[in-house]
């Protein structure tokens, strides 16, 4: 297949990956980041599994008729991206896993899971430890940052 | 392949607007909803490429457990999103618009879809395909080659028979060459492997038996060529399931269970349940077990055992799934899986060969010996992967609500 088809799905592997890097940076509910990198993965999935595809080629299972008469011999599709991939997919659950059990604990340490929350709280954190005189560095950044929240 | 790319086209479509739809909805419960819609599809795409085991896990993987534990997870958290002043966030916007923007323009030198004369379809492939890996570049490997497999000939069009990439990649001469290659080289290797050795012993296999290769090769490069980076999944999956367990289980003292809904009050819900937990059972297991015969393996049977006690504690309740499995059993039998496929590796070890080298396993027959490895190892991968996902879920939702 020549022309932008061609390129099609290249095209849209870069558009799944954006969306899910939109999502990490512009949403700040944590559980809507986890899905979001989930779908970043995905178009990395999507590249992998285009780049294997050969014109006219099948899946790579060898296939054969019994009485030997007709068998089909290629050409297969690479099987190696199929192997990265799989095992990637499996991988991507347990990382979503892990960022969930994180985003519980957060939940229950703050009380919240959005993120410009949490900052703002630790933030309020750090100007109350500033104020009774326990932390010195880089306290008049903080300080600088914290017109108008009032938090804790 | 014109069939291929116009379903693919639409599919991919489909794809994109549910992404948007994820990343935009507010509801986190319509959110995780949508990701299960997602993978599904994605398993469409997959299909569609041939990949058939990628398609597999996707469709067990996101659309079954994935959703599960988003949802396991919203029920503490909260189901709605706080609401946002600014729907579009313009900095995020901008970087991400200027990175796609070069990632296409790099995609614009890209072999185009199904190209053969792309370097991917040039490296290995037939060896790859005929599981003989190791061997064709002139030292010995795990496997003997095939029957009628003509070495010499391999050399000549090693990969590099077109000639090195000329300056400008549309150069039709090479590109003829290099296709005629592609297609070629493949074919006489596959039928190599395919037709009945004739070497002492073979004859004793039946004429559909494959003379002990292994008919599908993403199990064989799995399981062999790329038995390390397994193994080490392998570990990361374990590794995910004990992190679960320090970040959420409580003391023991506390006791593991606390009350959840049960719905087996609901009659049919019940009996549904109960009828088809013995079939996905059974697929799991034949999942695992024909995993180099046909798509599968260990990693997709994993998580189809996984849904079947998932199932049973969604609707019986947990106190009767702790019955079934108590927590300390699938902790240690996420282990023994790791185990069983490093002690696989260990053996070849002490039967004289290299770590993960199966042909050991029987030194008669090396093609069984492979099999039998990688029947071995795929328990383990399955073993490991159904005790973790049954743990991830079990540690999920067990956490009280704060």
């Amino acid at each position: 297949m020549t022309g932008a088809l061609g390129i099609y799905n290249y095209w849209i592997y870069v558009v799944l990956m954006m969306i899910g890097l939109y999502g990490v940076i512009a949403k700040p509910n944590l559980i809507k980041q986890a899905i979001a990198l989930g779908l970043f993965q995905t178009g990395i999935f999507l590249y992998y599994i285009s780049m294997a595809v050969i014109d006219g080629g099948t899946a790579p299972v060898w296939t054969t008729i019994l009485d030997g008469a007709q068998k089909y011999e290629g050409p297969y599709d690479n099987p190696l991206p199929h192997v990265l991939i799989l095992t990637a997919i499996v991988v991507s659950v347990s990382v979503l896993a892990v960022a969930l059990a994180l985003i519980i604990n957060i939940k229950r340490t703050y009380g919240t899971i959005e993120y410009d929350e949490i900052e703002a709280m630790d933030q309020a954190d750090k100007r109350a430890d500033y104020q009774r005189g326990q932390v010195t560095d880089a306290a008049d950044d903080v300080e600088h940052k914290l017109e108008g929240h009032h938090h804790a | 392949m014109t069939a291929v790319v116009i379903i693919d086209a639409l599919l991919l479509l489909l794809v994109t607007a549910t992404a948007v739809a994820i990343v935009e909805v507010r509801s986190l419960y319509a959110s995780s909803i949508l990701t299960g819609i997602y993978s599904l599809l994605m398993a469409l795409v997959w299909v569609n490429m041939h990949s058939m085991d990628v398609s597999f896990t996707e469709a067990a993987v996101g659309g079954g457990i994935s959703t599960i534990l988003l949802i396991g997870t919203i029920v503490h958290v909260g189901r709605e999103e706080k609401p946002i002043k600014k729907r579009l966030h313009l900095p995020a916007l901008i970087f991400t618009a200027l990175t796609g923007a070069a990632l296409i323009y790099g995609t614009l030198d890209m072999p185009r879809f199904g190209d053969p004369a792309a370097p991917i379809h040039h490296y290995r492939v037939p060896e790859m395909m005929a599981q003989t890996v190791g061997f064709v570049n002139g030292t010995p490997g795990k496997q003997k080659p095939p029957e009628g497999f003509d070495l010499e000939r391999y050399r000549r069009f090693d990969g590099r028979v077109a000639g090195p990439i000329p300056a400008d990649p549309k150069d039709t001469a090479w590109r003829e060459k290099s296709i005629l290659q592609t297609y070629g080289l493949m074919v006489p290797q596959v039928r190599a492997a395919h037709e009945p050795h004739a070497e002492e012993g073979h004859h004793l296999h039946p004429p559909d038996d494959f003379n002990g290769h292994v008919p599908n090769s993403v199990t064989s490069l799995l399981a062999a060529y790329r038995g390390y980076d397994t193994m080490f999944e392998t570990t990361v999956i374990f590794t995910a399931g004990v992190s679960l367990i320090l970040l959420l289980r409580r003391p023991r003292r506390e006791g593991y269970l606390q009350p959840g809904a049960v719905m087996s009050d609901q009659v049919i819900l019940r009996v549904v349940t109960k009828l088809s937990i013995p079939f996905i059972l059974i697929f799991g297991f034949y999942v695992i077990t024909h995993g180099e015969l046909g798509p599968g393996g260990g990693f997709q049977g994993g998580v189809v055992l996984a849904t079947a006690f998932i199932l049973y504690a969604l609707i019986f309740g947990r106190a009767a799934l702790y019955r079934v499995v108590p927590p300390p059993v699938s902790d240690i039998l996420a282990g023994v899986g790791v185990l069983i496929y490093s002690g696989t590796g260990a053996v070849c070890m002490l039967l004289g060969g290299k770590f993960l080298d199966y042909s050991m396993l029987n030194k008669e027959l090396p093609g069984d010996g492979e099999s039998l490895g990688m029947t071995l190892v795929e328990y383990g991968v399955g073993i490991t992967v159904s005790m973790v996902m049954l743990t991830i879920f079990n540690q999920l939702a067990e956490e009280r609500s704060t």
